[in-house]
C-alpha cells in the first residue's frame, strides 16, 4: 500500500514525461506539414537583423522578393548575432536536412575557411559568377573565393573614416582636415587641453574607436599575410605605425588616456558626440548616430589620413555575405534568392535605409547619386574610401592569425616590448604556424 | 561596551561600502534603462538620468513579442525545476542511504561527468536530439532535467548523509518501503537543500541562452533570453532598451531569492550543526 504510493508517483512522472514528448513532437510534425502544404518551396533564411531599425528593412526586401516569385517563399528567422554561426555549425554537423537553413548571413572574413572545411555549398554552378564578379567590390569578391570556387555572395561592407569637429579645429587655427599622420600628431597636440591629470578635450588618439590592426593596414595597404601568402607583418611601415601610436601614448600619458577611455566605456558614451574628442575614427554608419543624437555638431569627414604623403589612405572593412550551408535542402532556390539580394535594387534599398556600405558597387554609386546634403557628402567620402579599403579574410593556412599577432601588438602598445621586438615575434609565430600547416 | 559599539559601527560602515560597490552596476543598469539614447551617448556619462524615460520599459516590451517569450520561458523553467528537484532527490537518496554493489564506483563515474566541459558535448548532443526528431521543440531543454544532474545529486547526497541512518532503520523496521521513506521522511527533512536545488535550476533554465538558441528554430517558441538579443546587433546597440529588458528578466530571479532566502540560511545552519 505504502509502496504503491511511491511506485505510483514514478509511473505518473514517466507517463507525464512520455505525454509531453508525444505532444511536443506532434506539434513539430504539424508545423512542418502546414509549411509544405503550400505549393511553393519554403526557404529558411537566418539573419541576426532583429533590431527595430534593421528588421523592417530586411523583411521588406524579403517580402519584395516573395511577391516577385511564384515558386519560392522565403521565411526569415532572427538568430542572435555571433551565436547564429554556432547554431549553423551544429545544424550542418547534424546533417539533418530539416535542421539546416537554406541561406545564412555569414561573416565575410570566415568564408574562405568555411569553404575549405566544406561547411558551405560551392556556388559556381548555382549563380552567375561573371555577372557578380563584375559588380562586386573586388576585395569582397576575393574574400568569398577559395581555390577557384565561390562559397558565398558578398552582401554588406563598411569602411573606417575620420570624423572631425570643425569648430574644435577652427579654435586651434585649422581650416583644413588632417591628411597625414604628421598632421594628426601636430593638430592633436594643439587641440588637446589637459588640466592636471585629466583631459578637458582631446584632439586625437589613434586607439579610440579602432585597434592597432587598422593602423597597420593603413600604413602600407597590406594585411599580415598577402594574397600570395607572403608574411608582411614585420615591415618598416608597420614599425612606424606602432611607433607613431606609442608617441601619442607617451606624450599624453598612458594612465590619463586609460582613465579617459574608461569613462566612455565600450560603445556607450561617445566622446565625439559630446565634443570631447575633435577627431574620431568610425564607420560611415556613425553618420546616423550623429544625425539622431548630435544634431548640434558641425563636423566633416575624410578618408583615414595616410602614413605620409602618397602612401595611400588605406582603410579596413568587415562585412557579411550570404551563404548556403552544406547540406541545405534547396540550394538552387536559395541561390535565386541570394542573387536577388545581391542585385542592384535590393542592395540600393539596404544601403539607403541603413546608410550602410554594400558590396554591389553599382548600387553604392547609384545611392550616392540619389542622396542630398550631408548624407551625400558622407556617403561620397565613404565611396572614395572604399577604393582603398581592405578586407581581412581569415587565411586558410593560418586560421588563428589574429590570435597569434594581437597579443604581440598589445605588448608593443603597452610598452612591454619595442615595436621591433613585438613585430619580430609576431612574424616568427605566423611563419612557424604557416610551415606547420604545410 | 563603548568600544564594542565603536567596532560595530566600523563593521556597519564597511558593509555599507561593500553593498554600494556591489549595487553600483545594478544602479547603472537601472539608470541606463531610464535614459534616452542621446543621453547614453553623452560624455562624461550622467549618474542620474536628466530626462527620465519610463516609457523605455513599454517600448522594450513592445519591441518583440515578450509576453509570448515570458510564457514560453515560464513553461520550460517550471518543468525543469520539477524534474531537477524530484529526480535528483530520488537518485541522491539511493546513493546516500541504500547499500548496493559498486555504489562508490557509480558515484565517481557520475561525478566525473561534471568534468566534461559543456561545449565538447554540444554538437554530439545536438545530433542526438536531431535524430530523435526533437529539434524545434522544448524537449531537448526539458527532458534532460528528468535524467539527473551530477552536481545536484552530489549536493543532495551530501545533505542526506547528515540525516541519521537510525531514522531510516526505524522506518524500515516498521515496514516502510524506500519510496515511502524518501517521500515521507527524507523530502520533508531536506526542504532547505531542495529549495537550493530549485533556485539553482530555476536560474539555470531561466537564464539558459545556448540551449534555446540551438534547439528552437521558430521565433514563436523563443525564450526571454533570446528575445533580449534583438536590442544588440553588429553595430548600434540600443542600450536603454537592452538594460530595461535585462532588468525585467532579472526581476523574478531577485524576487525568488528573497522568498527562499530563509531556506538558504537554514541550509547553512543544518550543514554546520548536523541536527536532524
Amino acid at each position: 500500500m505504502k509502496r504503491g504510493v511511491g511506485i505510483g508517483l514514478v509511473v505518473l512522472l514517466i507517463a507525464a514525461l512520455g505525454g509531453l514528448v508525444w505532444w511536443m513532437q506532434g506539434g513539430q510534425e504539424q508545423a512542418s506539414n502546414t509549411a509544405n502544404s503550400d505549393e511553393k518551396v519554403t526557404l529558411d533564411f537566418w539573419s541576426f537583423w532583429g533590431s527595430e531599425t534593421r528588421r523592417p528593412i530586411i523583411e521588406q526586401m524579403i517580402s519584395d522578393f516573395n511577391e516577385s516569385q511564384d515558386e519560392i517563399f522565403v521565411k526569415h528567422t532572427f538568430i542572435p548575432f555571433g551565436d547564429i554561426w554556432t547554431k549553423e555549425l551544429a545544424a550542418v554537423a547534424s546533417k539533418n536536412q530539416n535542421a539546416i537553413p537554406d541561406v545564412v548571413v555569414g561573416d565575410i572574413n570566415a568564408i574562405k575557411l568555411r569553404g575549405q572545411k566544406q561547411q558551405v555549398e560551392p556556388l559556381n554552378n548555382l549563380v552567375d559568377v561573371n555577372a557578380l564578379q563584375g559588380v562586386m567590390h573586388p576585395e569582397a569578391w576575393d574574400a568569398v573565393q577559395y581555390e577557384n570556387e565561390t562559397y558565398a555572395v558578398p552582401f554588406t561592407m563598411d569602411t573606417r573614416l575620420l570624423f572631425y569637429n570643425k569648430k574644435m579645429l577652427e579654435e586651434a587655427g585649422y581650416t583644413e582636415p588632417p591628411q597625414t599622420w604628421a598632421d594628426l600628431t601636430e593638430m592633436s597636440e594643439k587641440i588637446t587641453v589637459k588640466q592636471g591629470n585629466t583631459f578637458e578635450k582631446v584632439g586625437f588618439y589613434p586607439l579610440f574607436g579602432v585597434g592597432t590592426d587598422v593602423w597597420l593596414i593603413n600604413a602600407d595597404g597590406r594585411n599580415y599575410i598577402t594574397k600570395d601568402g607572403e608574411v608582411t607583418i614585420n615591415t618598416p611601415e608597420d614599425r612606424e605605425a606602432l611607433e607613431w601610436i606609442n608617441e601619442f601614448t607617451d606624450k599624453m600619458g598612458r594612465k590619463e588616456i586609460d582613465a579617459f577611455k574608461a569613462e566612455f566605456g565600450e560603445q556607450q558614451a561617445n566622446p565625439f558626440l559630446s565634443e570631447k574628442v575633435a577627431m574620431y575614427v568610425d564607420v560611415a554608419t556613425f553618420y546616423t548616430q550623429i544625425r539622431d543624437y548630435g544634431d548640434h555638431l558641425d563636423y566633416g569627414v575624410v578618408p583615414l589620413p595616410e602614413r605620409e604623403e602618397g602612401s595611400g589612405h588605406y582603410s579596413w572593412s568587415g562585412g557579411f555575405a550570404l551563404e548556403i550551408p552544406k547540406g541545405a535542402k534547396h540550394p538552387k532556390e536559395a541561390a535565386t534568392f541570394i542573387e536577388y539580394m545581391a542585385g542592384k535594387e535590393a542592395q540600393m534599398y539596404w544601403a539607403e535605409k541603413n546608410f550602410d556600405q554594400v558590396a554591389n558597387q553599382e548600387a553604392g554609386r547609384a545611392v550616392a547619386d540619389q542622396l542630398e546634403d550631408k548624407e551625400k557628402e558622407v556617403y561620397e567620402v565613404a565611396l572614395t574610401a572604399m577604393e582603398n579599403t581592405l578586407l581581412t579574410p581569415v587565411p586558410v593556412e593560418v586560421p588563428d592569425l589574429v590570435s597569434l599577432v594581437s597579443p604581440e601588438l598589445e605588448q608593443a602598445t603597452l610598452g612591454k616590448k619595442t615595436p621591433e621586438q613585438a613585430l619580430q615575434a609576431a612574424e616568427q609565430k605566423v611563419k612557424a604556424a604557416k610551415e606547420g600547416a604545410q | 561596551m563603548k568600544s564594542l559599539r565603536g567596532s560595530n559601527l566600523v563593521v556597519f560602515l564597511l558593509l555599507c561600502l561593500g553593498s554600494v560597490l556591489i549595487l553600483l552596476p545594478l544602479w547603472w543598469m537601472i539608470s541606463t534603462s531610464l535614459k534616452p539614447m542621446a543621453e547614453i551617448l553623452q560624455f562624461p556619462p550622467t549618474f542620474f538620468p536628466d530626462d527620465w524615460q519610463f516609457s523605455n520599459y513599454l517600448k522594450t516590451w513592445q519591441a518583440a513579442p515578450f509576453t509570448l517569450y515570458l510564457v514560453n520561458t515560464l513553461f520550460i523553467t517550471l518543468l525543469v525545476v520539477i524534474g531537477n528537484v524530484l529526480v535528483n532527490a530520488f537518485v541522491a537518496y539511493g546513493f546516500a542511504k541504500i547499500q548496493f554493489p559498486g555504489r562508490n564506483v557509480w558515484f565517481v563515474i557520475l561525478l566525473s561527468t561534471m568534468m566534461i566541459p559543456g561545449f565538447v558535448t554540444l554538437v554530439p548532443q545536438y545530433i542526438l536530439f536531431s535524430r530523435l526528431g526533437w529539434l524545434n521543440t522544448y524537449l531537448p531543454l526539458i527532458v534532460p532535467a528528468f535524467f539527473g544532474s551530477a552536481f545536484f545529486i552530489f549536493l543532495l547526497r551530501q545533505f542526506y548523509l547528515r540525516i541519521p541512518n537510525e531514522l531510516i532503520e526505524a522506518a524500515r523496521m516498521d515496514g516502510a518501503s524506500h519510496f515511502y521513506i524518501w517521500w515521507h521522511i527524507m523530502l520533508p527533512l531536506s526542504k532547505p537543500i531542495l529549495a537550493t536545488v530549485a533556485i539553482f535550476s530555476f536560474n539555470g533554465a531561466w537564464n539558459d541562452f545556448l540551449g534555446p538558441l540551438l534547439y528552437l528554430n521558430d521565433e514563436t517558441k523563443y525564450t526571454l533570453q533570446l528575445g533580449l538579443q534583438v536590442f544588440k546587433s553588429e553595430a548600434n546597440t540600443q542600450w536603454n532598451l537592452l538594460m530595461a529588458g535585462s532588468l525585467i528578466v532579472l526581476l523574478p530571479v531577485i524576487v525568488l531569492f528573497f522568498i527562499f532566502q530563509k531556506y538558504f540560511i537554514e541550509g547553512m545552519d543544518l550543514s554546520s550543526g548536523g541536527k536532524g
